[in-house]
């Protein structure tokens, strides 16, 4: 088996369309190649199942980089516990030599901040390239009481009935913060059920099971196309290019606060060498300037947040919006 | 009929030299996994996903498909040569299929499989094929009460599967919900038994779980045996099943086909669930249940059946929908997006060329399966020949690699090792292993469909009445089991 995956994958080599690169890149990248670096394949680490959102975007991503660097990139999935296992994997475990590079999502500040009891923080995380953002997106029901309402008149609704409206969430996570923040500043209530993830709660407002759901483009892409699903409002700073009709939460019900995204970017364990570490930056960086991926990326609905793409300093950067979470797990209790 | 000519189409895609190469490679790697413990169809297709985005969406679907079918047809191989399950879903073969090799019966018992696995996936097939679109709008409709109901209807079937001490089946039961309630709490995210591990966070892996039961303890009460001098040497008499087998399976394979298909659509269910209810579905319905554990051939056909239905079953959510119902299948979906296609209520329409070339591919892959795994019974069976002191380390080799690379966590190594040394003195105590596997299936999606049932609920439990799926499914359950107590105490009565 292995076997016929090496040939396969050979086979795959010699057909790959040669690349097509801005000469900028591949000249920063021959620049930047340390001399001893690499002899080895380099990992890409993956903490969720093949086949997820997130695996998709660091395979398309090694795809991309092993074709700008020419480097041998193995996807490695180190699932459990949600994400935890692999987070603290990169962050305790993994050797800093520039063969490990955690491809992952800032759903890894939650657990430094809320699980890790101390045991390792986000900064043992460098973060070494942006990759890209998807923005958490309320739908409702295309049938039903709730049909052909906005977002604002189902909070009005869930104001004067509380409890009473289904929402599906997935516990523990952005999922139910935002529902927290909605209730905190308008005084409704919602009915939370809970789900193992977005699309599992798709699923159940599709077949009726709940009155509203929350997850990522892609997930609802499908039922949106066959007129089953009705978007809401988007938890972004600014509406979708792909869904210009649809509000951002914070138009719809004021305020700045209701931004919840999964922003994706990979780091190297704190302690790898700074030439091999600039060298990994620059290869994903050139990835990330091929048109190709960007389109592949934009077709999974995720979309490149300016400021995060066009960053000088990508940990100060990055580094801010987790303190934002910070600031909000501390404004609830949730960390003291 | 339209149904027809879209599949017409679809075979028209299929039968092309690449297609049907990728459809043949596929069944084979299928196969070589489902035959070896530990490897399973989920580490075949992750690590072969890569080679798929080069092809055609077409080509590399089929194949990832045809390594998930494949994998149900090698499965039974070591369940009935060896007594040790090729991937989770045969962990039910061996009870019996075993039994048939110690008769030396080994050939009928893996004919009745490769047969049945066939006719049963074949049936799927042609569900799938006239009722895809009907039966998806069923499916999405399939609430937390409606899991619930089947979950305990899943359960309930686990009570047939005891044998030996009832009180010690039952708390084999009561371990496998203990078991699956490490973790995360699925209602309030909170950690549960975990003693501060984060290895613990996620639960038990059920890959690590299995794999230690019934490999890792196989290879033990081998070992011993090996000491004693009573290991199995038997010859394979004849291959296939005789007439006598064949008026005993049929009717096992007709309703392990529609169950496992039924239990495939479910979120949760699939192909180790089906094999477990077929089981305890044919103890159930047999007239002379104390056969089975003893070799007979129906505790072969049924659950074999069963899981080979539940494959096509659980095509339907994810071709149809977009959901996946198992990781196998969710596998399947990310492959899907990585060729840039979004699977979901459209896909059949957007898509027909892709869909249709997808179900054509499966009954060509399940020929192609018949015809590879039939005659390859008698090369299976002369791993047999193999000599012990070579096959047993190179089986637990397979466990140790298997259960690694499901999540690439050394942790999972010491689950399987823990669970290997638990199982070996369980089965020295006779407690049966199987019920605490079925138990440690179902307890987190009927605890997960049950609070998500009550909390959806105006008025408490009473959602369970009022949805009448659920409460057919919980007015059967209880059916079964007052039938049960009764069939205990007349026994009882019997004795006496």
């Amino acid at each position: 088996m292995t076997r016929t995956a090496l040939v396969l994958g050979l086979l795959a080599a010699l057909c790959h369309p040669a690349a097509a690169q801005s000469g900028d890149a591949k000249a920063e990248l021959a620049r930047l190649k340390p001399k001893d670096f690499p002899s080895q394949p380099i990992e890409f680490t993956v903490v969720y199942p093949a086949g997820g959102g997130m695996d998709v975007a660091a395979r398309l991503l090694a795809k991309h980089v092993e074709q700008a660097s020419g480097d041998r990139i193995i996807v490695n999935n180190r699932t459990g516990g949600a994400g935890m296992v692999g987070h603290a994997y990169l962050a305790t475990q993994a050797k800093p030599d520039g063969y490990t590079v955690g491809v992952l999502a800032n759903l890894m500040w939650g657990d430094a901040m809320l699980r890790a009891q101390g045991r390792w923080a986000y900064t043992d995380l460098e973060p070494i390239a942006y990759v890209n953002t998807d923005a958490l997106t309320w739908v409702g029901p295309t049938e039903g009481p709730y049909k052909g309402m906005s977002l604002k008149q189902i909070v009005q609704a869930a104001k004067d009935k509380p409890g009473t409206i289904r929402v599906a969430t997935v516990p523990g996570s952005m999922w139910d913060y935002i529902i927290e923040q909605i209730e905190a500043n308008s005084g409704a209530k919602f009915l939370r059920v809970p789900f193992q993830g977005g699309g599992a709660g798709i699923a159940a407002l599709v077949g009726g099971n709940v009155d509203l759901a929350q997850g990522f483009y892609s997930e609802f892409r499908g039922y949106l196309d066959a007129n089953k699903v009705a978007p809401l409002a988007v938890a972004a700073t600014s509406r979708m290019d792909f869904l210009k009709d649809m509000p951002t939460f914070n138009e719809t019900l004021g305020g700045n606060e209701y931004t919840w995204q999964v922003i994706r970017f990979a780091v190297v364990p704190k302690g790898t060498p700074a030439d091999r570490k600039a060298y990994l930056a620059a290869s994903v960086r050139a990835a990330m300037h091929d048109p190709e991926l960007v389109a592949e990326y934009k077709k999974t609905g995720a979309f490149f947040d300016p400021k995060l793409a066009n960053s000088s300093d990508l940990a100060k950067d990055l580094g801010d919006y987790a303190e934002a979470e910070r600031a909000f797990y501390q404004k609830t209790g949730r960390l003291k | 009929m339209e149904a027809l000519s879209n599949l017409a189409a679809g075979f028209g895609v299929i039968l092309t030299p690449q297609n049907l190469y990728f459809c043949f490679l596929g069944s084979l790697i299928g196969t070589l996994v489902g035959v070896l413990p530990g490897l399973g169809p989920l580490a075949a297709m992750a690590l072969l996903l890569p080679v798929t985005f080069t092809l055609t969406p077409v080509a590399g679907m089929v194949m990832l498909a045809s390594i998930f079918y494949g994998a149900m047809y090698g499965g039974s191989t070591t369940s009935v040569l060896l007594n040790i399950p090729g991937e989770a879903a045969s962990v039910v073969t061996c009870i019996d299929g075993h039994q048939m090799a110690r008769q030396g019966r080994a050939g009928a018992a893996l004919g009745i499989a490769a047969i049945g696995s066939f006719l049963a996936g074949t049936v799927g097939i042609i569900v799938m094929t006239f009722c895809a679109p009907a039966i998806s709008a069923i499916a999405i409709r399939f609430g937390p009460p409606e899991n619930f109901g089947l979950m305990v209807l899943g359960l309930v079937c686990t009570l047939y599967m005891i044998t030996g001490s009832p009180l010690k089946g039952a708390l084999m039961i009561a371990l496998g919900f203990l078991g699956a309630a490490i973790g995360i709490d699925v209602v309030n995210g909170k950690e549960r038994f975990t003693f501060g591990s984060i290895n613990l966070t996620g639960g038990l892996d059920l890959l690590a779980v299995v794999i230690g039961l019934f490999g890792v303890t196989e290879v033990l009460a081998n070992v011993e045996r090996l000491v004693h001098g009573s290991l199995l040497t038997g010859r394979i008499r004849n291959l296939w099943p005789t007439l006598d087998d064949w008026r005993a399976s049929w009717r096992p394979i007709v309703r392990g086909s529609g169950l496992g298909f039924i239990l495939g659509l479910v979120p949760g269910g699939g192909p180790v669930t089906a094999s477990f209810m077929s089981y305890a579905l044919e103890k159930r319905l047999s007239d002379t249940p104390q056969r089975f554990g003893k070799g007979a051939i129906e505790g072969v056909a049924g659950p074999e059946s069963a899981n080979n239905a539940a494959v096509a079953g659980s095509m339907i959510p994810i071709l149809s929908l977009g959901i996946p119902g198992n990781p196998v299948t969710a596998l399947l979906l990310g492959a899907l997006i990585i060729q840039g296609i979004q699977p979901g209520p459209l896909f059949m329409t957007q898509r027909p060329d892709l869909f249709w070339a997808i179900v054509a591919s499966m009954y060509v892959g399940n020929l192609f399966l018949l015809v590879l795994n039939l005659p390859l019974v008698g090369l299976w069976a002369q791993l047999l020949r193999v000599p012990y002191h070579i096959l047993f380390p190179v089986v637990l080799l397979l466990c140790v690699v298997g259960t690694y690379s499901a999540n690439k966590n050394v942790f999972d190594l010491w689950v399987m090792l823990g669970f290997g040394v638990a199982g070996y003195v369980l089965r020295k105590l006779e407690y049966d292993l199987a019920p605490f596997v079925i138990a440690f299936v179902l307890a987190p999606l009927m605890e997960q469909s049950l609070r998500q049932a009550l909390v959806m609920s105006p008025d408490g439990a009473m959602i369970l009445l009022q949805r009448p799926i659920t409460a057919v499914l919980l007015a059967v359950s209880a059916v079964l089991v007052a039938l049960m107590f009764r069939r205990q105490s007349t026994h009882r009565g019997g004795d006496l």
